[in-house]
């Protein structure tokens, strides 16, 4: 713990290169024309998983929590933006109608009372907020109150992605069932298909990972992020102590949902799809490979490994479509058992390999000078 | 209620009913060389008054030799008969002028002409001078009928498959015959009643006869049959005794409404009897999977602490495992993994040899799992002893490494693997269907779980297991060689795991995902039973099949049915957070 500070110190100026950069360069070479559409798009979408893994590093790494259920809240939050992209299409669907086509399709005539909010984008937004923050804060309390946790508090949270995966299935839901949103067109009356609208979406993306990982970097430095780690690392003295860890854990339970929702609802209008399919657990245990792989517990080493990982798969479901899952399942196992810091632990790791190999030359020696030592002392 | 004790003792009689059964098989059996004899017989009489009925010269003639056969019921009338309707049947002018109604039979060598055999004896037709006839298939004129000769003949076609030598067929054409509530096939069915000796024809019998006496003229008659159907619960009748009781209401028949409408209620209770118990039986059936899916995660995720993702992996192995001795067993198989092919050869047996496939299959597929078990705990497994979510992680890793490999190996599609005939058919007690292949779910998991039981509790190795898993430091000092315990524990989970695979394969598709539909739900039981319990494994396992099929049952839905028992199990653990049946222990964290 100690040392962590005095790492991100190091690192701090090249932290702001790599936000500026985000921020700033990408976009302007995308205007430039030296970066395609195409790429910066795929690049917002990363950034958005970015923000997930994210929320799961503050969650997993620094409480202690995994939460197989991150997908879900991200789905949520994609699902209430894509509620008022679809209502945003007005009569251009192919059926001419007010309502989403699948609405028509089903045999509706007039738009359900759940839906008419979400004309208004405010409101819309909120929900994006509200919706996946108070199913993460039920489900949070019941399952804190009666001190779920470890393996079990995943597990749970993987039965509730799945019977909500399962849910959002059905047609009777009105959410469009296993085919979800689609065919978006604006939104706040920019055009969602030409290039301007996805570099703003793209610049919003940087903008809110930048703050989320500098604000879950202040979270942590605090007092809160301290008990935050005590709790992950040894619950029962920090209940002994007199501290209600079911109230901290809940906060950054719900806290987590909400990111995690704001980066699905930024997804949606860049993908351009959402379905149940994202909603599924092994996406969640997908977003917690990229934090293992990034490196847990460090909130830039998620980032690293989001845009990583997905960049990999964008290569290798082309290259080497056979061979994806092998390689993401094998290097998974790998860092698991060989690299419990990811990515951003290999420099630390490299180092004490080198410090052991120096010991372990300088043992060769000691032995002898130990030796006499104790000729020395034994009389 | 005169109904219940109808049924409570409707099934001693069945018992009795299929004693009889099994005694007159083992008779018919011995009699079969002699009934044979006396079929040929008799089917030739058919043939004959066919052939005679067929070159009658007018309508009235035919039918009224057709009507004849009436006197005479046997099986082969129906097949004659619909010969005839079919048209396979045939008129042959002889060279003097008489008809003769023939079967086309070989075609004769060295011509492109057919034999034809008369129909009167199954001789074949010759000329003058004692030569075959030979005829191309346009030469012959059909045996016609008309719509009244077809209606004669369904007529006998249905007095006679009463006199069906086989049980099922004769139930089979007394149930076709009380449809419609004909009076005139009453007397057969009356003159049959006389001479059935099988139990089950007897019930379908008296239950024929009440509904077509539903429609009777005489008023007593229809009163008593309703009594009759409503006191038996009969299904057949539900829908007609509801609209003679609309009809009665219509025609003020005050008398015959009321008895229609308790016959219909007292079937509306038996309806709703066999429901519930069909419900329960398939609740226990759907339990049972779950039990046999979720014991080898009891092992490895109860006894040890790790959270085997792979474990839905180590299901698919079985059942691929399955496939595999399937194929053996049969003409061989051709696998192509990363582009390479190699065939395993088969031993192409059939019949009985093919359908023990099963047997061998079972043991085969609980070692390879273990195997691949015990390669996976040297592998990796054995690092993260201390480090459960890890291990969580880690194995979710190699199920997708294995989804894969399968996906390599055997197509991404699912892969067929026949189950043996004796698992299609089902068992009928007292209007409750119980399925073959559910019975046998039951069965199995109550042999896993009595053989799980066993070696835990009565080998010396369950022994060891249960003593590392109690207290891993004391049971080192007492010198248990504690990773090698871990190293059998947990190939015994998967061996356990792979088992489930074999015998899903038997009620479900084998594909590369087979073992993802079942992971959340087999945590879910162990969750729910209490970790490090077998028993508690047991009850949550039986518990959520029951509750799973309930909510179906009554919701006419089963996707919300599953998402009610998911909400159930998260509110459950409200209560018990620690399962059904907690490990008590001083330990902290």
């Amino acid at each position: 713990m100690t040392k962590a500070p005095a790492v991100s110190k190091v690192r701090t100026p090249l932290l702001i290169a790599m936000a500026v950069f985000l921020i700033v360069v990408m976009p302007a070479l995308n205007a430039a024309g030296f970066i395609e559409d195409f790429t910066l798009n795929i690049w917002g979408k990363y950034l958005c998983y970015a923000i997930m893994a994210v929320s799961i590093d503050l969650l997993w790494g620094y409480t202690g929590l995994l939460c197989l259920g991150q997908a879900l809240f991200f789905t949520l939050g994609g699902y209430m933006m894509g509620m008022h992209l679809m209502l945003m299409i007005g009569k251009l669907g192919s059926y001419n109608s007010d309502l989403p086509d699948f609405l028509v399709f089903l045999g509706h005539t007039k738009l359900p009372a759940i839906w008419q909010p979400f004309y208004s984008f405010p409101f819309a937004m909120l929900m994006v907020f509200l919706v996946p923050g108070i199913l993460a804060l039920i489900f949070g309390f019941l399952a804190f109150r009666s001190r779920i946790k470890g393996v079990y508090f995943s597990i749970l949270t993987q039965a509730l992605t799945y019977a909500a995966a399962l849910l959002f299935f059905r047609n009777e839901l009105l959410m469009g069932g296993n085919n979800g949103f689609t065919d978006f067109r604006t939104l706040l009356g920019a055009n969602l298909r030409e290039a301007p609208t996805q570099r703003i979406l793209y610049i919003v993306s940087a903008i809110l990972l930048v703050a989320v990982v500098a604000g879950c970097k202040w979270l942590t430095s605090t007092r809160f992020g301290l008990i935050q780690r005590a709790i992950r690392d040894s619950e029962n003295r920090v209940l002994f102590s007199g501290y209600a860890t079911a109230n901290f854990k809940l906060f950054i339970f719900v806290l987590c949902a909400m990111i995690a929702a704001a980066a699905g609802a930024l997804y949606v209008p860049q993908v351009g799809i959402i379905n149940p399919g994202e909603m599924t657990t092994e996406r969640s245990l997908e977003a917690v490979v990229w934090v293992a792989l990034g490196g847990r517990g460090t909130l830039v080493g998620p980032v690293l490994g989001a845009v990583s990982v997905n960049a990999l798969k964008s290569w290798a479901t082309r290259a080497y479509p056979d061979m994806w899952l092998l390689i993401l399942g094998g290097s998974f196992v790998l860092v698991v058992m060989f690299m419990p810091k990811g990515i951003i632990g290999i420099p630390a790791q490299v180092r004490a390999l080198i410090a052991k190999m120096k010991n372990r030359g300088a043992n060769s020696r000691q032995p002898v000078t130990t030796k006499q030592d104790a000729e020395v002392t034994e009389p | 209620m005169p109904h219940g004790i109808g049924s409570a003792y409707s099934q001693p009689t069945m018992s009795c009913g299929s004693l009889i059964r099994k005694v007159l098989m083992v008779a018919c059996i011995g009699a079969f060389a002699f009934a044979s004899q006396k079929a040929a017989a008799q089917e030739e009489t058919v043939r004959s008054k066919i052939a005679a009925a067929i070159v009658m010269p007018d309508e009235e003639g035919r039918i009224a030799v057709v009507l004849d056969l009436k006197k005479t019921p046997s099986p082969e009338i129906v097949g004659w008969l619909d010969k005839w309707k079919e048209g396979l049947i045939f008129i042959y002018e002889a060279e003097d002028g008489s008809i003769v109604p023939v079967l086309m039979g070989e075609p004769i060598e060295g011509t492109r002409k057919i034999a034809i055999r008369k129909l009167s004896d199954d001789t074949p037709v010759v000329d003058g001078t004692g030569n075959q006839v030979g005829v191309t298939k346009f030469e012959l004129d059909l045996a016609d009928t008309s719509s009244s000769l077809r209606k004669a003949m369904r007529e006998v076609s249905d007095l006679a498959a009463l006199a069906d030598p086989d049980v099922e067929k004769r139930i089979k054409a007394i149930e076709n015959s009380s449809v419609g509530q004909r009076q005139d096939k009453l007397p057969g069915l009356l003159e049959l009643q006389k001479i059935e000796t099988n139990s089950k024809a007897t019930k379908a019998l008296e239950q024929a006869i009440a509904i077509i006496n539903l429609r009777s003229d005489d008023k007593a008659k229809r009163l008593a049959a309703a009594e009759f159907l409503g006191n038996r619960g009969s299904l057949p009748a539900f829908d007609l005794l509801k609209t003679i009781a609309l009809e009665s209401k219509k025609s003020g028949d005050k008398e015959m409404e009321k008895a229609a409408l308790l016959a219909v209620s007292r079937i509306e209770l038996h309806i709703s009897r066999i429901n519930a118990a069909g419900t329960l039986f398939r609740g226990v059936s759907s339990g049972s999977v779950l039990l046999v899916v979720a014991i080898g995660l009891a092992i490895t995720f109860g006894l040890m602490g790790i959270i085997n993702m792979a474990h839905g992996e180590f299901i698919a192995v079985g059942a691929y495992t399955t496939y595999v001795v399937q194929n053996v067993f049969a003409s061989g198989l051709r696998l192509s993994p990363f582009g390479q092919s190699f065939e395993i050869p088969g031993l192409g047996l059939t019949g009985t040899g093919m359908s023990l496939y099963f047997v061998v299959a079972l043991p085969l597929s609980f070692l390879v799992a273990a195997l691949v078990g015990l390669l996976l705990e040297r592998s990796v497994i054995q690092f993260l002893y201390r480090r459960p979510l890890e291990s969580l992680l880690a194995t979710w890793g190699v199920s997708l490494v294995m989804q894969q490999l399968f996906r390599l190996t055997f197509g991404p599609n699912n892969v067929q693997v026949s189950s043996p005939l004796w698992l299609s058919g089902n068992w009928t007690v007292n209007d409750v269907v119980f399925g073959w292949n559910r019975l046998f779910v039951i069965g199995f998991a109550v042999l896993i779980i009595v053989a799980t039981w066993l070696v835990l509790n009565k080998t010396s190795l369950g022994l060891l297991i249960r003593s590392v898993m109690q207290n891993r430091n004391m049971a080192a000092c007492m010198g248990v060689r504690t990773e090698r315990v871990n190293m059998l524990t947990f190939s015994f989970g998967c061996g356990l795991a792979g088992l489930a695979g074999a015998f899903l394969s038997q009620i479900s598709n084998v594909g590369p995902s087979l073992g993802q539909n079942y992971i959340v739900d087999a945590f879910m039981t162990v969750v729910v039973g209490g970790v490090g319990n077998i028993l508690g494994t047991v009850i949550s396992a039986l518990g959520i099949g029951m509750a799973d099929q309930s909510l179906q049952q009554y919701l006419g839905n089963p996707v919300i049915g599953k998402i009610l028992v998911l909400i159930g199990i998260i509110l459950f653990l409200q209560w018990r957070p620690q399962g059904l049946f907690v490990t008590r222990s001083r330990s902290l964290d």
